[in-house]
Order: C-alpha cells, then sequence, then structure tokens
C-alpha cells in the first residue's frame, strides 16, 4: 500500500515538474516493464526501446494518470501495452524487399534474437511457442502467468471485465499447450479433449 | 489462477519465468532513461537559448532594415541636391550643343544675302561694304531638325545698324 501511494507521489512530483520522479518510476517498476515487453516483443532491442518509449510518454503527460482508474504500475503497464500494440500494427505495414533463402539459412544458424532472453533451449522453445500467440492472447498470459498479477490488475491494465481477462487467459493457455504438445514439449496423452478446454 | 494451466506448461512457464526475472535492463536502457531525466533541465535550457536568438535575429533585422531606411534616406537626399538650383546652374553654362543636336525649342536665323552675278541668293559677309541690295533670310530650326525659310525681306539700312550684329545672323525667338 505504500508502494502504491509512493507511486502516486511519484506521479504528483512529475506532474508538479520534478524529473527525478521519473528515475524512482524506473528503478521500481523499469524491471517488470522490461520483463512483459520481452515477453511481448521478439527483440530485447526493442523491448528496450518500448520500455524506454513508455517512460517518455509517462514523462510528458503525467496529469494523464488518473489513481481513481488503478495503480501507477497498471497505468505504466497500460502505456507500454499500446506502445507493444502500436509496434506491432507498424510491423505488419512493413513489407519485406526480396526472399533470400540463403541468407534465411544462414541466418538460422546464427543466435536467435529471442534467444538474447531465453537462455536455456527449453525456454527458447516456449518464447517461440508465445511469440506465435496472438497479441492480445500472449499479453494476458505475460501479465497472469509471468508477472503473476491478479485477474483485477490484468483487468485494470487491459481496461475489460475480469471475465474477459479469464476466458481470454484460459484460450490463451489452451493455445499455448496445443503449440508446446506440437514441440512435444508437453504430453497430452490423458488430458480432456481440447474442444472442452474451450477451443473448438 | 493456474486452474486451466496445464502442469507442464506450468512448469516450463516458471522456467521462462524465472529467467525472465534474471533479466536486468541494459546500461543502455539506463543511460537513456538517464538523460530523459536529465532532460527537462537541459530542455528548458535549450528553451530559453532559441529565445535569445530569436531576440538577437530581431534585433538585427531591426538594425538591417533601419540601416536600409537611412541609406535610401540619404540617397533620396544626394539625388535631390543633384537636381536642384546648383545642378541646373552648371547645366546652364553648358552650350545645348553638348547635349543635344537640334535645340529644344525653334530657333528662328536671320541671315544675310545678295544676289550674286548669277542671279542667286548667296549669304555675305554682313561686315563687307557692297553696291547690291542686300536681303534678310529668316530661317527656322524646328525642334525635330526641319530647316525652312521662312522668309526673306529687303534688309533696311537702319535695321542693320540698330541690330549691329556682328556675324549678321540674328537669333529670334518665334
Amino acid at each position: 500500500m505504500k508502494k502504491a501511494s509512493d507511486d502516486t507521489e511519484c506521479m504528483s512530483r512529475l506532474a508538479a515538474g520534478d524529473a527525478s520522479a521519473l528515475r524512482d518510476l524506473y528503478e521500481r517498476h523499469g524491471r517488470a516493464l522490461l520483463r512483459f515487453s520481452s515477453a511481448m516483443c521478439r527483440s530485447r532491442q526493442t523491448a528496450e526501446d518500448l520500455v524506454h518509449d513508455t517512460f517518455v510518454a509517462v514523462l510528458h503527460g503525467p496529469r494523464l494518470f488518473d489513481p481513481a482508474q488503478g495503480t501507477v504500475f497498471a497505468y505504466l503497464c497500460g502505456v507500454l501495452r499500446h506502445r507493444v500494440s502500436r509496434h506491432f500494427r507498424q510491423q505488419r505495414r512493413l513489407v519485406a524487399l526480396a526472399w533470400d533463402e540463403e541468407a534465411e539459412s544462414a541466418v538460422g544458424h546464427e543466435p536467435c534474437p529471442t534467444d538474447e532472453i531465453a537462455r536455456s533451449e527449453t525456454s527458447a522453445v516456449i518464447r517461440r511457442a508465445m511469440l506465435e500467440l496472438p497479441l492480445q492472447h500472449r499479453e494476458v498470459i505475460a501479465f497472469c502467468d509471468i508477472e503473476e498479477l491478479s485477474y483485477q490488475d490484468v483487468a485494470a491494465i487491459l481496461d475489460c471485465p475480469i471475465g474477459t481477462v479469464r476466458s481470454r487467459l484460459h484460450r490463451a493457455r489452451a493455445l499455448l499447450t496445443i503449440r508446446l504438445a506440437s514441440l512435444e514439449l508437453v504430453d497430452l496423452a490423458g488430458e480432456p479433449p481440447l474442444a472442452q478446454q474451450g477451443l473448438s | 489462477m493456474n486452474e486451466t494451466l496445464h502442469p507442464q506448461v506450468a512448469a516450463l512457464l516458471a522456467q521462462y519465468r524465472q529467467e525472465l526475472r534474471d533479466t536486468l535492463p541494459s546500461d543502455s536502457l539506463d543511460a537513456r532513461i538517464g538523460r530523459l531525466v536529465a532532460g527537462p533541465a537541459q530542455e528548458s535550457s535549450r528553451r530559453r537559448l532559441p529565445r535569445l536568438g530569436h531576440a538577437a535575429a530581431w534585433a538585427t533585422a531591426a538594425g538591417v532594415m533601419a540601416l536600409a531606411i537611412g541609406a535610401g534616406v540619404l540617397i533620396g537626399v544626394r539625388l535631390e541636391r543633384g537636381t536642384g538650383p546648383a545642378r541646373l546652374a552648371n547645366q546652364a553654362d553648358t552650350s545645348p550643343a553638348d547635349f543635344s543636336l537640334w535645340p529644344s525649342d525653334s530657333v528662328a536665323l536671320q541671315i544675310p544675302a545678295e544676289y550674286s552675278a548669277q542671279g542667286k541668293l548667296v549669304a555675305v559677309d554682313p561686315q563687307t561694304q557692297t553696291s547690291g541690295k542686300r536681303y534678310w533670310i529668316d530661317v527656322v530650326v524646328s525642334n525635330d531638325g526641319t530647316v525652312r525659310i521662312d522668309r526673306i525681306v529687303p534688309a533696311e539700312p537702319a535695321r542693320k545698324d540698330n541690330e549691329g550684329i556682328a556675324d549678321g545672323i540674328t537669333l529670334q525667338t518665334p
């Protein structure tokens, strides 16, 4: 509770023009934001860029934060989430100039950007499986299963009802399980049919 | 919260979560945030500088404009003085022939002439005394360069004496 009030005080200081409050917010929440961003993005550099952009946005618009609508951390996550979403929208507009199979195979032998974050092979595989999920499913797993936030907090971040968070998480986990099973990392023998898990 | 999570998936996610939690922001990100924190002070000083720069630019522009106006006034005064009475006086001292082939107004000339032995009217020296009858040929030179003989009249001795013309040519204003 004290942490939340400290965060709110930091936002007040920011709104008053005290930029050093941004450093306090970064030290408190920077790592968690970077974790979420890293879970969402393929590249570590992109993840850090988006975290930086988030703090730039907070620095320039601290008055946009409304304590009545949630915690400062939820607000920061919401800003970052929008940055991530915008990043992927921009990425969709990019078109590859040429398809070079040799270059592709050469890249295959290079360390994959995803491996910058996932150090073990198993983590690299689950990371790739997560990155293949749709954005809204990926983010709900990142918040609920990686950051272990409560449904209430996630609902505040995603600005949706708790029931939506539950259903979205259920579907996201099912998709991830199927993907990991296809990679033979998960054994689904004896499990109920996937249709009963919410996937049809 | 884990009611729908497969145990093996939960274990994999836990391993991934642990690795993510070991992830630290890079020095580069720390430095960028540091610059961001220091930014507003630098930004405010940068904001003041352009204002000073704007003031200097406006002052320079005003100075240049004042100089241009002053130079214009000075040139105007000089030109005005150049076409003033003093210059007109200088022009009056100069022969009109120096400036234009033809006079600005028509000029009438009186040329003394006498009949020659061949019966032609020729110009004569007014200083020479001859027994022949003398005439005045009034010649008008217009400002467009045309020359015409206005009239030929017999010279009267009294008139010639009164005017006392040395070269025999009298200028008249038509």
